[in-house]
């Protein structure tokens, strides 16, 4: 691989934080997470991650312990289909998952956005895995990812005219932190990547070395 | 924030009494104020306005309240449809559809709503709006699909589901059928079937023509009408999302173009049990435009 996803997370921050207002709403969210501890409410490994049936992009329901009888579940929580570093993470995913497959394990990614908006997000990376749809975060508060807004970064999303409220039938103005977590066959977490920054997520190499040593 | 909080705070906007509510959630009263406190730190402000005899919720928990309490259903509902699973359900998934509306749009996640709990039995009622909003509020239907204008009480939740538009259903060698498409114009010798399942997308023709159109009252089924066509009384104008076999004839209705927007409607705030609730959760996660 040339670049790693690491680095293009960093480009696309730094290309990012240019712009001051953007800056101020980004380090908002940061602050504000960190002073909460939200990380530590996190479902943390060596924890039962609880069992789900969610609706596929598709239309379908996915049960996790149906998915967890073939082997363990790299489940993934996304922003949503207009977020730029889930577009990177989404497509380093969609390149690693032959070898995520190889080392037994399927793949789950959860979003938050409804009407369309998960098949939309799958279509455009032309994804192998289920892309899930998590209506009203039902499956996000279970696993402690789920935040309200804070105000100058959900200005900033008005002003980019992203409508939450019709993106994701719900309008409580939350996001998911992008976490993710690899369940073992028994249904516990055997690993977990959760950071309050949005541009930091898990190596797909990283992720693939866990399922090995599973 | 997480599960256990929220539930705390739903629990408290029932009791208004913090001892009462930390009681039911079976927890002391000090972790339960404890995290209450951590919601309204994450959330922006205080939930609740607390006095010496009075518990009341503030604004911000008001605003917040609905948001939460789909929150808390949907958690709820995800894991429930795994449970109702593994016990074999029974009961029933109770869908209203206003006058005219198609099953077929939502039929294949009536479909995978059965095939995970194949003891639920399925029931369809169409009926006048009013009489759904009705049906949904004493709890005789768990949801409903009906036409964005109709009048809808403050409580019930909305989703957009889909826009649909008015076809023109002709018997079967109809002159009218050699063209692709039609309009005003060519249909105004023609006399239309109306009748109350039609979708008001005659009425809506008269106004926007601003015409008079030869119309012929006709109530019953939709498949009544239509053999009606088929018999030559007139032809029918009703929504493209129905099914319409030979030998009718089926052709797009584009002068005016005549639409119509159908949502899903629930009672907010009111759990619905494992099969509706993971119905709606299907049918908000479609797009069904296309």
């Amino acid at each position: 691989m040339s670049e790693t996803l690491t680095s293009r997370l960093a480009q696309l921050l730094e290309n990012r934080r240019q712009n001051a207002g953007w800056d101020a709403a980004y380090l908002e969210i940061l602050e504000k997470l960190d002073r909460e501890g939200f990380v530590s409410q996190i479902l943390a490994p060596g924890s039962a991650f609880p069992d789900f049936v969610l609706p596929s992009a598709e239309g379908r329901f996915v049960a996790l312990s149906e998915q967890l009888a073939r082997g363990p579940v790299v489940l993934g929580f996304f922003r949503g289909e207009w977020c730029p570093f889930c577009r990177l993470v989404l497509g380093a995913l969609a390149e690693a998952l032959p070898e995520i497959e190889a080392a037994g394990g399927s793949l789950l990614a959860l979003t938050p956005e409804t009407g369309g908006l998960a098949l939309k997000m799958k279509r455009f990376h032309g994804a192998g895995f289920e892309v899930l749809a998590d209506v009203d975060f039902g499956v996000g508060l279970e696993a402690g990812v789920v935040f309200k807004i804070p105000r100058l970064y959900r200005e900033r999303l008005v002003a980019a005219g992203l409508d939450f409220p019709q993106r994701q039938g719900n309008a409580a103005w939350c996001l998911p932190v992008p976490a993710v977590f690899v369940i073992g066959t028994d249904g516990v977490v055997a690993w977990r990547f959760a950071n309050v920054d949005f541009s930091r997520r898990a190596e797909p190499d990283e992720i693939i070395a866990v399922l090995r040593r599973l | 924030m997480e599960l256990s909080q929220v539930r705390y705070f739903m629990t408290l906007c029932r009791t208004l009494n913090f001892t009462r509510a930390a009681e039911q959630c079976n927890v002391t009263q000090p972790a339960f104020t404890r995290a209450i406190a951590r919601l309204e730190e994450e959330l922006g402000g205080a939930l609740l306005f607390r006095e010496r005899n009075l518990t009341q919720l503030t604004e911000l928990g008001r605003e917040m309240r609905p948001h939460l309490q789909a929150m808390l259903d949907a958690a709820d509902a995800a894991s429930a449809l795994a449970a109702a699973r593994r016990r074999g359900m029974v009961g029933s998934l109770k869908i209203g559809l206003g006058p005219g509306i198609a099953a077929g749009v939502i039929a294949p996640a009536v479909r995978e709503v059965a095939q995970m709990l194949p003891d639920v039995a399925i029931q369809f009622d169409e009926a006048a709006p009013a009489v759904l909003v009705e049906g949904m509020l004493a709890d005789r239907l768990d949801c409903a699909l009906l036409p964005e204008e109709c009048e809808m009480p403050e409580r019930l939740n909305r989703w957009a589901l889909y826009t649909e538009a008015a076809v023109v259903v002709l018997p079967g060698g109809h002159p009218l059928a050699a063209k692709n498409a039609l309009t005003a114009q060519d249909i105004l010798g023609e006399t239309i079937l109306v009748g109350e399942r039609c979708g008001g997308f005659s009425a809506r023709l008269g106004e926007a023509a601003g015409c008079a159109f030869r119309l012929q009252r006709c109530e019953g089924a939709v498949g009544q009408m239509l053999d009606l066509v088929a018999a030559g009384l007139g032809i029918a104008l009703l929504s493209d999302r129905l099914r319409f076999a030979p030998p009718l004839a089926v052709r797009r209705f584009s002068e005016p173009e005549l639409t119509r927007r159908v949502v899903l409607a629930a009672v907010a705030g009111r759990p619905l049990n494992p099969a509706a609730a993971n119905f709606v959760r299907l049918c908000r996660t479609r797009d069904f435009s296309g």
